[in-house]
């Protein structure tokens, strides 16, 4: 799903990722943890075309970024879902607007729109707040309508940039568990965080370590699942 | 989802940022209006300089031989030349009625004979007829003994306004032997520095209305096109959004892009509303003695033309704002 070679990444004159290398297959769930400024939000927009790397190879969800140009940007992004810190969801528009654009842009049927935002909602405990406006809702309800906004989708790839920042234990837990169950399905889920108690609830999930822009666990860690296996039958 | 669609869903999604909206309406209006009233002073000047400045005078001189019939013939035709404003015509008769009137004001009349002399005076000068009405002597100033050997030609003077977007050299002096070819004519003379006077104002018309057009054209390109792109700044969220949803560029611009047109109509359209209000206010305070100058609206393609240029940059400046 993600193949990250030798990746750099310059921002502003800083060395934001360096010679970073990650692969991730389907349908699993990482975290990426390290200390503020290491360079997680950075990978992220690199994964989802906000960022372009400067050196390196880069494919995900079968796009090469490398040679992603803003005309193909639409295609990784139908792909690839993205949850923020601060949720990014529309103030003026209800929740239900909020899901639903997510099938808008795509042409997905008002029929089918209409059915899968419901189940969605309901998935999520937002039926009393459906036609609420986003601005008049709790900080964990609007985290709730962007994951609501990501999976209505059912995209190839999620990637979530500290989704629990902003909320109580209970509710990050709650939300902890709904990236859980959606990964069970099938999607990929990569989850930037440095709260080390929302790793312990998902201790099956790998963990990536980034240290000053690079990876900093031994390599064997930072492989997937079968390249792991080879590497250790190779030793 | 169509087009149309989105583009109905941007015009429906301008009530979500009213105090935006609407502080981009009135600046779109106002430059509108701005640059409305520039071509309304620019068109009125323009009038006002061709009805006074741009027009030719010929005299034109037949033979005094000429046959009354032919040439009164020709002075009919001569009225439905194109751009013929005036045709005073004088017959030999009326030349010579002029010519004694002119005299008769040239030659100081006899002084004021003493009062009681009056009655006296009356007796004397004036023939009495029977029923009592007293027929004027015949003046010192009269005339009319030279009727009948009347030396004076036929004569025209021809006023025309110089079709605007001739050079108007070249027009006079082909109009100059249009008359001089008309049979019986023997001499056409026009007033060479009127014609230099003429033209000089034409020129600078032309010379002055370019760059005042151009001038207005930038005025409202920049300003609409910056409040439009500031007014793109409320809703970059959720352009930033349709991006990440994976929204392809005309499905995040159509909205955006029907809102500026909207904007842009509106706004021109409500400034030529209020340029008619001032247009008529300004008519009220200027069409008076001694100025007697009637301000004109905006011909109309003028006024279509503002409407489409400024509906035309708004468009495109949220068109063009949307881009990342
Ligand atoms: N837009 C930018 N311009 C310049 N430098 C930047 C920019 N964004 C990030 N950086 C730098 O890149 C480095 C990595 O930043 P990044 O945001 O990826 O860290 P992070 O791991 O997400 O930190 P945090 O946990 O605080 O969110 C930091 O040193 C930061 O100062
Ligand atoms: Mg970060």
């Amino acid at each position: 799903m993600v193949h990250l070679d030798h990746v750099t990444c310059i921002l502003g004159g800083t060395q934001a990722l360096n010679d970073v290398s990650l692969h991730v297959d389907r349908g699993e769930f990482v975290f990426l943890t390290g200390p503020s400024g290491a360079g997680k939000t950075t990978l992220l927009r690199v994964l989802y075309g906000d960022l372009k790397p400067k050196g390196g190879s880069a494919v995900v969800a079968g796009v090469d970024l490398m040679r992603l140009r803003s005309s193909g940007l639409p295609e990784l992004r139908r792909k690839v879902a993205v949850v923020f810190q601060d949720f990014k969801v529309l103030p003026e528009r209800t929740v239900f607007e909020n899901i639903s654009i997510a099938l808008e842009v795509r042409g997905v049927p008002s029929a089918s729109i209409d059915r899968r935002v419901r189940a969605v909602i309901r998935a999520l405990d937002l039926e009393e707040r459906s036609y609420a406006l986003c601005r008049e809702l709790s900080g964990g309800e609007q985290q709730r309508v962007a994951i609501a906004r990501s999976m209505v989708v059912n995209p190839e790839l999620i990637l979530a940039d500290e989704p629990t920042g902003n909320l109580d234990a209970d509710l990050s837990r709650h939300l902890i568990d709904l990236f859980k169950q959606f990964n069970t399905y099938g999607t990929t889920i990569i989850m930037a965080t440095h709260n080390r108690e929302v790793l312990s609830w998902a201790p099956e999930a790998r963990q990536v370590h980034l240290v000053r822009g690079q990876i900093s666990l031994p390599t064997a860690e930072i492989l997937s699942g079968a390249e792991c296996v080879a590497a250790r039958r190779g030793a | 989802m169509s087009t149309g669609k989105l583009m109905a869903r941007g015009v429906a999604d301008m009530r979500r940022f009213p105090l935006p909206q609407l502080c981009t309406l009135v600046t779109v209006c106002m430059v509108a209006l701005l640059a409305g009233t520039g071509l309304l002073i620019l068109h009125n000047v323009q009038q006002e300089v061709l009805k006074t400045q741009a027009q030719a005078r010929f005299q034109v001189y037949w033979s005094a031989s000429s046959n009354m019939t032919d040439v009164e013939t020709q002075w009919a035709d001569l009225k439905r030349v194109p751009g013929v404003a005036e045709v005073s015509t004088f017959t030999p008769r009326a030349a010579m009625a002029e010519l004694v009137r002119g005299l008769a004001n040239a030659i100081p009349a006899a002084p004021a004979p003493a009062e009681n002399a009056t009655a006296a005076n009356a007796t004397a000068d004036n023939a009495t007829i029977a029923d009592g009405t007293t027929v004027p002597a015949p003046s010192p100033n009269d005339l009319s003994w030279l009727e009948g050997e009347n030396f004076l030609p036929p004569t025209a003077l021809v006023s025309f306004d110089i079709p605007p977007g001739e050079a108007p050299e070249p027009w006079m002096g082909r109009m100059y032997a249009r008359l001089h070819n008309l049979p019986g004519v023997e001499k056409v003379t026009y007033n060479a520095a009127q014609l230099s006077l003429a033209t000089g104002w034409i020129a600078l018309i032309q010379q002055a209305a370019w760059p005042a057009l151009i001038f207005f054209a930038l005025v409202v390109a920049l300003v609409v096109g910056n409040t439009l792109k500031l007014m793109m700044l409320a809703r970059r969220d959720e352009m930033e959004i349709l991006s990440l949803v994976g929204a392809k560029p005309w499905f995040i611009r159509a909205p955006l892009f029907a809102n500026g047109v909207v904007q842009g109509f509106v706004g021109s359209v409500l400034s030529l509303v209020c340029l008619k209000f001032l247009q008529t206010w300004l008519r009220s305070l200027l069409d008076v003695p001694p100025l007697f100058l009637k301000v004109e609206f905006l011909p109309a393609w003028q006024s279509f033309s503002l409407v489409f240029a400024t509906t035309c940059v708004a468009g495109l400046a949220a068109f063009i704002a949307a881009r990342k």
